[in-house]
């Protein structure tokens, strides 16, 4: 029952993202948008400043995350099906399954790159990583 | 008849199964676990045993679906080399128990020990060139951590890294051998195939056919050198001896187990198991020339030492050139030799590295010159000693005798066949043989005499270092005597017949093997009387000998040790590497890595001629569009965010647009989780930057326009890349058949197997379709939490140092 | 940002914490209610997994650790006055020890879930959906197999989360 309802409603946000993208078309915008969020992305890692690097890293995990939802499609309603009815054409479920767990290693791995940034202070007691490399 | 295949599998598997528990048993009955490693190596002899007589391939299914399966194969060569390394396991394992007593790491100990015995029952049965190749490598792994033993030692660690870079590098020679014949098998066999013996589709089974396409291939010479630097770097063969003196480090057990009587003897296996598929005059040459020259020059170098671990050392080498000889010189004559001396020298060179052990264990030093007058101590130490030596001496009647006796056989029927510079054969072989039997009395000399006084009082040895040397030498007079009473007419029959399969399995066919003392002045018997004649006479000038040799192997170029450690160091000192990339610093570590992923990805994009697509719209909505702007400026106020509470707030601007997108690419539960974690991440900085220094890094103008200037690259390679793979339209998506087979079809029963019955094909995915990559994220998830735990919680414990 | 969790937590205010009393326990209905319909509908163990932590997450900033320890799960706390590092013996907050629990289950539970396809014949994590008609009150009822593994997923999730935000915010 109320499966049903809600399963109109992505088909509704996805009839707004439908527009625009043509098979065989570069999407120029992403691909704009990427390149930039990977640029600074890039440059928070060479920073010296232990906490910027783990945002870079940040940064550049989220990008990715996008990078392959892009792959997957833009196109396409929710990949949610009914029971034996047919189905149109969905986006990309595989992409969305990787991100997902993606999303949630993340996490993972963002607490631990900042645990380990709290125990670089506390033994070196400075998160500037040019002088960590000297003591 | 065929072997059976459970029995086969069993004995692979069983040390592999007993390693695994050794770490558990030893907590429980302590060093007696020797025992048990001993009765492990027994089962495994005695399954191996019951396939006395077997002949055949038995195969396993292992990977269906990609057709890996793992093949055994049992002929006479790998029979001969699993009851040796069974056999001697047996022995050294029960030795080992006594010996280690007093020893650190004795868990690790035999479990390794355990590990190397599976591999090497592996090299010795396995049919495969790729199943070869791993346990190959195995054996090598293995014996670096036996070599390296004692941890805290520089020479142990040294020795250790010299054998495992020698070893291995010559396993990945002889890797591409493998690969080249496996290539060239394709052509010439209709299906590449890495199966090496035993079926229809073969290599060794069509040995011919693949010799022709080798050579219209111009491959025949380099899958020679390249299979022969394999075996010469495992078989430690001059130049690529140098490993095996060093390699004596390891406690003597090892070095009786693996560096004298089985691992070394993997190079020779591999000589002898592609000896019927390689086996021509290129072979003859290249094969017999390396194991004479090692013979010699071995011999030589054991003459000059005064260890007697490094002159037993540097006598395997010599033994093994030997052997290797005798698989490269093409007559019968040769195959003879190498099957027999694998076993005479099994049995002999183990005997007498327990000697060793015996003498070290209990006289406290292992130099000659300390040595002397044993005999009274050890009586019977000096007469396993006396078997053990006269055979590698190669003095008639004892076993070693035979072996030589079939190798100047051999050269000298290769010699009288070709002639002219072959005839240097047979008088290296004879020279060569001149300073094994010096260094063969030297050896056993340190029994002869009167006791030095600094050596004290020398207690006889515990039975279990005894038995195992006298059962050793018991063999060896039994083979000795077989060839005495073969003389007489009374042949050792089941000896002689095995003797004669696996003499078959390298190649000869329809061989008849049989032994016994020289009766009529043949060559060989001239040869053997010059050996010894010109021995006895020179032995008395001993000393002056090894002096002149230290004085020769003193000059630096001539030592192939000179190169190895030049090389070595060459590579610690230089600032190439570690000046530009290895410089400990995070930034430069980023910086080349991503210059390197952004070149590789250009260069890939040049090289395969990607055309980049044509920009004729932009093709966005404006939700998408404001959404992504947003990201982008939210991105760019966290580089420049003034402190660490801004950065971390517009970083989480960021993520929340993210989410947005995901809900405006139509991908609901990517939006939620997201959002979710999101939060969390902005709990997680903060609790964590509330105990952080308000430590910000000053950025100066050149770092800025440098990094700048990298971000730059990785910007522009991530928009072509992103441009050329969306302007891609696969043809057949992967995603296709989960959308079809992930939901519920319109008619099925009260219970659905072979779809995924969710409306959720993403949920589905990751639960049904590739619930085991799921297995495995969680699996990181948990890490993650034990990784914190470990850092935080238990910070204080282990940093006892 | 309660970072030393303190008896009382006079710096958050009532307003705060009379919403986190209102707000938690939808949280996690809705999170139970996210984990139970993941098969068909969005939501799963991934998403419900950390929806419930940041349930747990908010009480956490609201009422402290120690709320959580001594208030819900009834349990006396050595106090943490002491300066890390003093008490040798002291392994970590006793709470992320039953966080621990929780995702060793889960992770059993996942593998466990798969083992059961392999007692049928089926490869190992192979799913399937059982229907069930006339059932009173529900009528029609599907039990998916992949729940159990979906219930693992969940449990690592919670389990793995809240050890990392109990152990960093136990500092």
């Amino acid at each position: 029952m109320s499966g049903t309802v809600l399963r109109t409603v992505p088909s509704t946000i996805a009839s707004t993202s439908a527009g625009g993208e043509a098979s065989g078309q570069p999407q120029v915008i992403l691909a704009v948008v990427l390149g930039l969020l990977f640029a600074l992305g890039t440059f928070l890692v060479l920073r010296k400043d232990v906490v910027r690097v783990v945002w870079g890293v940040t940064i550049i995990s989220q990008a990715a995350n996008v990078y392959l939802v892009t792959m997957g499609g833009l196109r396409g309603s929710v990949p949610i099906l009914s029971h034996g009815g047919a189905h149109g054409a969905v986006t990309d479920p595989l992409v969305q399954a990787l991100v997902l767990t993606a999303i949630v290693i993340g996490f993972g791995t963002t607490a631990f790159a900042l645990v380990l940034t709290y125990r670089v202070y506390e033994e070196h007691g400075t998160i500037d990583l040019s002088e960590v490399n000297e003591r | 008849m065929q072997p059976s295949q459970g029995v086969l599998l069993a004995v692979l598997a069983l040390p592999f199964l007993a390693a695994a528990v050794t770490p558990l048993l030893y907590r429980v009955v302590g060093e007696r676990v020797a025992y048990f490693a001993a009765a492990v190596a027994a089962g495994a002899f005695a399954l191996i045993a019951s396939q006395f007589g077997t002949h055949g391939t038995v195969s396993l299914q292992w990977i269906p679906a990609l057709d890996v399966s793992l093949a055994l194969y049992v002929d006479g060569l790998s029979l001969l080399l699993g009851l040796i390394v069974s056999g001697v396991g047996v022995l050294i394992f029960t030795y080992s128990g006594a010996y280690m007593h007093d020893e650190p790491g004795k868990a690790k100990y035999y479990t390794t020990l355990l590990v190397f015995m599976g591999a090497m029952l592996g090299v010795a049965f396995a049919a495969d060139l790729l199943a070869l190749f791993v346990f190959w490598e195995l054996t090598s792994v293995s014996s670096f951590i036996l070599i390296g033993h004692y941890q805290d030692q520089d020479d142990s660690q040294y020795a250790a890294r010299k054998a495992m870079f020698i070893t291995v590098a010559g396993g990945l020679f002889m890797l591409v051998g493998f690969l080249l014949l496996y290539t060239v098998s394709g052509d010439v066999l209709g299906e590449a195939t890495f199966r090496l013996v035993g079926t229809e589709g073969a290599l060794i089974e069509n040995a011919g056919a693949m010799q022709e396409g080798l050579r219209s291939a111009g491959l025949f010479v380099p899958v020679v050198v390249l299979i022969g630097i394999g075996a010469a770097a495992k078989s430690a063969q001059v130049p690529l001896h140098i490993w095996l003196p060093n390699a004596m480090e390891a406690p003597t057990p090892v070095s009786a187990f693996l560096h004298s009587a089985t691992m070394v003897k993997a190079g020779v296996y591999l000589v002898g198991r592609f000896r019927p598929l390689l086996g021509t005059p290129e072979w003859e040459l290249f094969f017999a020339t390396l194991g004479l020259l090692t013979m010699t020059v071995a011999a030589i170098l054991a003459v000059a030492a005064d260890d007697i671990k490094e002159l037993l050392a540097y006598s395997t080498a010599s033994h093994l050139g030997l052997i290797i000889a005798g698989f490269g010189l093409q007559s019968v004559y040769g195959a003879e030799t190498g099957a027999f001396h694998i076993l005479n020298h099994a049995l002999f060179k183990a005997a007498l590295f327990l000697v060793a052990g015996i003498v070290a264990h209990e006289a406290g030093t292992r130099l000659l010159s300390e040595l002397g007058g044993l005999w009274r101590a050890l009586p019977i130490t000096a007469a396993v000693a006396a078997i053990a030596a006269l055979g590698m001496a190669g003095l008639p009647p004892f076993n070693g005798f035979y072996s030589k006796e079939l190798l100047f056989e051999a050269t000298y029927h290769a010699a009288e066949h070709a002639g002219g510079l072959w005839w240097l054969l047979p008088a290296v072989a004879v020279f060569g043989s001149i300073f094994t039997f010096l260094y063969s009395i030297r050896f056993l000399s340190l029994f002869a005499g009167e006791k030095p006084e600094a050596i004290e009082h020398v207690h006889s040895p515990p039975m279990a270092m005894l038995a195992p040397p006298v059962l050793l030498a018991t063999l060896a007079g039994i083979v000795g005597l077989g060839g005495v009473s073969a003389t007489a007419g009374i042949h050792l029959g089941p000896l002689e017949h095995f003797i004669e399969r696996v003499v078959e399995a390298v190649g000869a066919s329809e061989p008849h093997f049989g032994y016994h003392l020289p009766t009529s002045l043949t060559p060989a018997a001239g040869m053997s009387a010059i050996t010894i004649v010109v021995g006895a006479v020179t032995y008395p000038f001993y000393g002056r000998i090894a002096a002149g040799v230290q004085r020769l192997i003193a000059i630096d170029p001539i030592r192939p040790n000179f190169y190895y450690d030049g090389l070595v160091s060459w590579l610690d000192r230089t600032t190439i590497v570690s000046g530009t990339v290895h410089t400990g610093r995070l930034r430069t570590y980023a910086t080349w890595f991503f210059l390197a992923v952004a070149g590789l990805a250009i260069a890939g994009y040049s090289g395969a001629g990607v055309v980049f697509p044509a920009i004729s719209s932009l093709a966005a909505e404006p939700a998408m569009v404001i959404v992504l702007a947003v990201a982008v400026v939210a991105a760019l106020a966290v580089t420049r965010a003034p402190s660490h509470i801004a950065g971390v707030l517009t970083l989480s601007i960021l993520g929340f647009m993210v989410a947005i997108f995901y809900i405006l690419a139509s991908a609901p539960d990517l939006a939620l989780t997201q959002l979710v974690i999101e939060t969390l991440v902005l709990v997680l900085f903060l609790l964590i930057l509330d105990h952080l220094p308000e430590f910000y890094g000053e950025v100066d103008r050149i770092r800025a326009l440098r990094d700048g200037a990298v971000s730059a690259v990785v910007g522009i390679t991530v928009f072509l890349t992103v441009l050329v793979s969306t302007a891609a339209t696969p043809g057949k998506p992967i995603a296709q058949y989960f959308i079809e087979r992930a939901g519920v079809p319109a008619e099925h029963g009260s219970t659905l197997l072979d779809f995924g019955g969710g409306g959720n094909i993403v949920n589905v995915i990751l639960v049904d379709f590739r619930a085991f990559d799921t297995m495995g994220e969680i699996s990181v998830i948990a890490m993650a939490a034990l990784s914190v735990i470990t850092l935080i919680a238990m910070r204080e414990r282990g940093e006892t140092q | 940002m309660s970072a030393d969790p303190r008896p009382t937590d006079s710096d958050t205010t009532i307003i705060a914490q009379t919403s986190t009393r209102v707000v938690v326990p939808i949280i996690l209905l809705v999170a139970i209610a996210l984990l139970l319909q993941g098969h068909n509908l969005p939501g799963g163990g991934f998403i419900a997994g950390v929806l419930t932590v940041t349930g747990f997450a908010l009480i956490y900033i609201i009422y402290g650790l120690r709320y959580v320890e001594q208030g819900l799960l009834h349990r006396t706390v050595v106090p943490r006055s002491l300066p890390a590092g003093d008490d040798e013996s002291q392994a970590g907050p006793p709470i992320s020890k039953e966080f621990g629990e929780i995702f060793t289950t889960g992770l059993a539970l996942a593998a466990g879930s798969g083992l059961v396809a392999m007692a049928f014949d089926l490869p190992f994590l192979s799913q399937g959906v059982l229907f069930v008609e006339g059932l009173p009150l529900y009528g029609h009822v599907e039990f998916a197999s992949a729940l159990a593994f979906d219930l693992g997923v969940y449990l690592v999730v919670v389990g793995g989360l809240l050890t990392i935000l109990a152990v960093v915010g136990a500092e």
